[in-house]
């Protein structure tokens, strides 16, 4: 078989022998060894595809999340307890809890009491069956110069003996549950939307991975699993929901959720109940009496970068004054000057 | 002809081109109990009982027989592992009663149970009680829902100790090693101020000095 390049010649003229001219060997030859090459680049991801990572037959002609009935919703349970208990062992509890008529979530922070410990993290990691490796973490915590909101100067990796510093103070940044959401708008698939009560969820099933929300959400609260999650077996939190932590696959999207398997119950988030200062407060803010309500209407309240208009539902406020732990050290006393 | 290349090709993909290898690092994985969802301390009981030889042991019934020495000068006997680091407030008569030592005292005489702990706090820490009557001070711990009765708000002493109530640093729990904060395998001990966005981990420059930072007042 010989590879004939077109050279002009009207139809049904006789060919005039081997028609191939060297330099037209050598383009053609060219333009296609490149075109292999870029379609090979193009295609390597699928070398990185495993079994596991294929979606079963169920998964993928299963509904939108809003379109599933009651039994659609039972079928796509069964069949997630069916791959937790295969791969981990533990068969979980998993459920699809829905919001509750006359709340809507809002979490609060005290600045002033954050003491930077990062128990915060670590209690969400263990709840919400986030990837150990590669670490995938729901809660930044940034120590900062006292006396400056520059995001510019946060750090995330401070390592010291003990916490807090007397010279910088701590802002743990986690999902706001924008009530005017970027990352809802730009999903072109719609698997990110907002509920009810004010939580911004995730339909794993749905989600495409195009990483679009992780690029519009300007507090960077969303994480993309670019692996499947390694979570140990004996870390697993068999207390699951549908939206909130049951383990994601790889190339999905995922993000802080207000803890909703336990808030939509009314208990508190893991974040919260891990904090050793009450910093943390948390509740319905359509309750006039409710904590939030009071840290709204009484205290310095904060809202990070209010000027992007995203109208969150997390609130950073002040106390009256720092604690008295977190104060400079006083400063020794001068020299007696020599007489 | 084409056939044939794609089959090299789709050999080659398989088993030797070069796999672009995503970083992984792998946690240390953080015991439960560093995060543990509880109160930060366990107060004694009201009324209080020391402990001695496996025997519970009321207060009264030493000190009913020991008369308590004067406030002036004193230096602890007893009960020394008591660190009084409260401030100007460093006398026992303050805040217990110098009579029934199961009760505590407040400045007009009343007397109160150990576990009516917030009302004598509130006695100097004014605003710090009317924030915690609001919920806006101190944790809370059940329930967001106060109707559920499931909610219960931790008193003064189940996070702070009475005798020295500033809290004491701790030590932090792991800092992240997430993909997106950068490569933390070189480095993660040398200069860690990085920027969350990498600038200058990336470009090599200079770190910011984090203890002076530009701008701002202290």
């Amino acid at each position: 078989m010989t590879l004939r390049i077109w050279e002009g010649r009207s139809f049904g003229e006789p060919e005039p022998g081997p028609s191939m001219s060297r330099r037209s060997f050598l383009r053609g030859g060219t333009a296609m060894a490149g075109g292999l090459a870029a379609m090979a680049a193009a295609l390597s991801p699928l070398r990185e595809l495993s079994g596991d990572d294929l979606p079963s037959v169920e998964q993928f002609l299963q509904k939108h999340y809003k379109e599933m009935t009651p039994r659609d919703m039972e079928a796509a349970l069964e069949r997630i307890r069916g791959e937790v208990e295969k791969r981990y062992g533990v068969r979980p509890e998993i459920r699809d809890i829905k919001p509750r008529a006359g709340v809507e979530f809002v979490y609060a922070l005290n600045l002033s009491r954050c003491i930077g410990c990062r128990r915060c993290v670590h209690a969400c990691v263990n709840e919400n069956n986030q990837s150990r490796d590669p670490e995938i973490q729901y809660i930044r915590v940034l120590e900062m110069p006292r006396g400056t909101l520059d995001l510019e100067k946060g750090n995330h990796h401070y390592e010291r003996p003990t916490v807090p510093d007397a010279d910088h103070f701590y802002m743990p940044v986690q999902c706001h549950q924008c009530a005017n959401p970027p990352c809802v708008k730009v999903c072109p698939v719609e698997a990110t939307w907002q509920e009810p009560d004010g939580i911004v969820v995730i339909d794993y099933d749905w989600c495409i991975g195009c990483r679009y929300c992780e690029a519009a959400c300007p507090y960077w609260a969303r994480r993309f699993n670019f692996t499947r999650p390694t979570i140990p077996a004996d870390r697993l939190n068999p207390e699951m929901s549908y939206l909130s932590n049951r383990p994601r696959p790889k190339g999905v999207m995922e993000k802080c959720h207000f803890c909703l398997h336990r808030t939509r119950e009314g208990r508190l988030p893991a974040c919260l109940e891990a904090c050793p200062t009450g910093a943390r407060k948390f509740g319905n803010v359509l309750d006039p009496d409710s904590e939030v309500s009071q840290i709204l209407r009484t205290k310095r309240v904060l809202v990070l970068k209010e000027e992007v208009g995203t109208l969150p539902r997390f609130f950073y406020y002040f106390d009256e004054r720092y604690p008295r732990s977190a104060e400079p050290a006083p400063a020794p006393p001068p020299a007696e000057a020599p007489a | 002809m084409i056939g044939p290349l794609f089959l090299a090709l789709a050999w080659w993909m398989l088993y030797w081109s070069p796999r672009a290898d995503i970083p992984r690092l792998e946690t240390a994985a953080v015991p439960r109990e560093r995060f543990a969802a509880e109160a930060r301390r366990r107060p004694m009981g009201s009324p209080p009982a020391a402990i001695m030889a496996g025997y519970s042991h009321p207060c009264n019934e030493c000190h009913q027989l020991f008369q308590a020495p004067l406030e002036e000068r004193r230096i602890l006997m007893q009960h020394t592992h008591i660190a009084l680091n409260h401030g100007l407030n460093k006398h026992c008569f303050n805040c217990h009663d110098r009579e029934n030592r199961e009760r505590l005292r407040l400045n007009d005489g009343t007397l109160l149970e150990f576990n009516e702990v917030p009302r004598l706090c509130s006695q100097c820490h004014g605003t710090v009680f009317r924030d915690w009557e609001r919920g806006t001070h101190g944790k809370t711990m059940g329930s967001w829902d106060a109707s559920s009765g499931l909610q219960h708000r931790l008193g003064c002493n189940d996070c702070h100790d009475p005798h020295a109530p500033a809290y004491p640093p701790i030590e932090p729990l792991p800092g992240p090693r997430t993909l997106r904060m950068g490569d933390q395998a070189e480095g993660a001990h040398a200069g860690h101020r990085r920027s969350p966005l990498g600038q200058w981990s990336q470009s090599g420059a200079a770190p910011p000095d984090m203890a002076n930072p530009e701008g701002g007042h202290r």
